[in-house]
């Protein structure tokens, strides 16, 4: 099926690329279809995009990129809402602000994005953890993430993102990501 | 709503695991102690507000707010 997008114009996904939100997020309650783009830029920011809604798309990333010791200390009833058994075979992403000055971005820990990707079911997960920001700035952790992504190849790259859950389960049953063609190959 | 007076000292039960203390009173300020099983979720309303305001403004981002961080890189 094709969706629109307003930032990144018709995108092809396949019905198992969608995951639901069943609370939608936090202040977009009636949105509960996603799917995940990747721009493929060299960022290592990815899009949260919403099926229904072209203009409404969340930037996020892996924790791990910027902040080697996060720990998204999941409770039983927060694996049960996307019927996850164990933390290690969730993704999660933090919610990105991108201010106009790019050097104040900022990161959500507070309340990432959990999916599970063999059910498609994912959930802005508020944790009770006090200390987490809602505004994390990560900027500089950011760039120097990237500059040592891009010392080596783009197989590894890409490798490292899904390489979590795509190892242990049968791709059709998994969410993939959207991986646009490159723009600056056209 | 359901709208209830409670003295100091004096408390709440939800349910049959959680309780709610009217801890200390002063002037225009209530303190609460909270009695809840581990996997409940507590917080201050304020911190719903501050991520749904997070998630507004993150959502008026585009590809192009990244151009400048793209330029920051390849300048290196």
């Amino acid at each position: 099926m094709q969706i629109s997008t307003s930032r990144f114009g018709l995108i092809e996904i396949n019905e198992t690329d969608i995951i639901k939100f069943n609370d939608g997020i936090l202040g977009f309650e009636n949105e509960d279809k996603f799917c995940i783009v990747d721009p493929n830029d060299q960022t290592l920011i990815v899009w949260l995009q919403s099926v229904k809604t072209p203009e409404l798309a969340f930037p996020m990333i892996e924790p791990q990129i910027f902040k080697a010791d996060y720990q998204a200390n999941l409770l039983p009833a927060d694996l049960a809402s996307v019927q996850l058994e164990n933390q290690a075979q969730a993704y999660t992403y933090n919610i990105l602000t991108i201010p106009a000055d790019i050097s104040e971005m900022s990161a959500n820990l507070k309340a990432p994005i959990v999916v599970n990707p063999n059910t498609s079911l994912g959930k802005q997960i508020v944790l009770q953890d006090n200390k987490l920001e809602v505004k994390f700035p990560m900027y500089k952790e950011l760039k120097a993430a990237i500059l040592s992504f891009k010392q080596s190849d783009d197989s590894v790259r890409t490798s490292y993102r899904p390489a979590k859950a795509t190892e242990k389960a049968d791709a059709q049953t998994q969410v993939r990501m959207i991986t646009l063609s490159r723009p600056d190959a056209v | 709503m359901l709208v209830l007076t409670r003295k100091l000292g004096e408390s709440i039960a939800i349910d049959d695991h959680i309780k709610i203390v009217v801890v200390q009173i002063k002037g225009k300020q209530v303190r609460l102690g909270i009695k809840a099983p581990k996997e409940t979720k507590i917080h201050r309303e304020e911190v719903y507000q501050a991520i749904q305001d997070q998630n507004k403004e993150a959502s008026s981002a585009s590809p192009a707010s990244l151009d400048s961080l793209s330029k920051d890189l390849n300048d290196k």
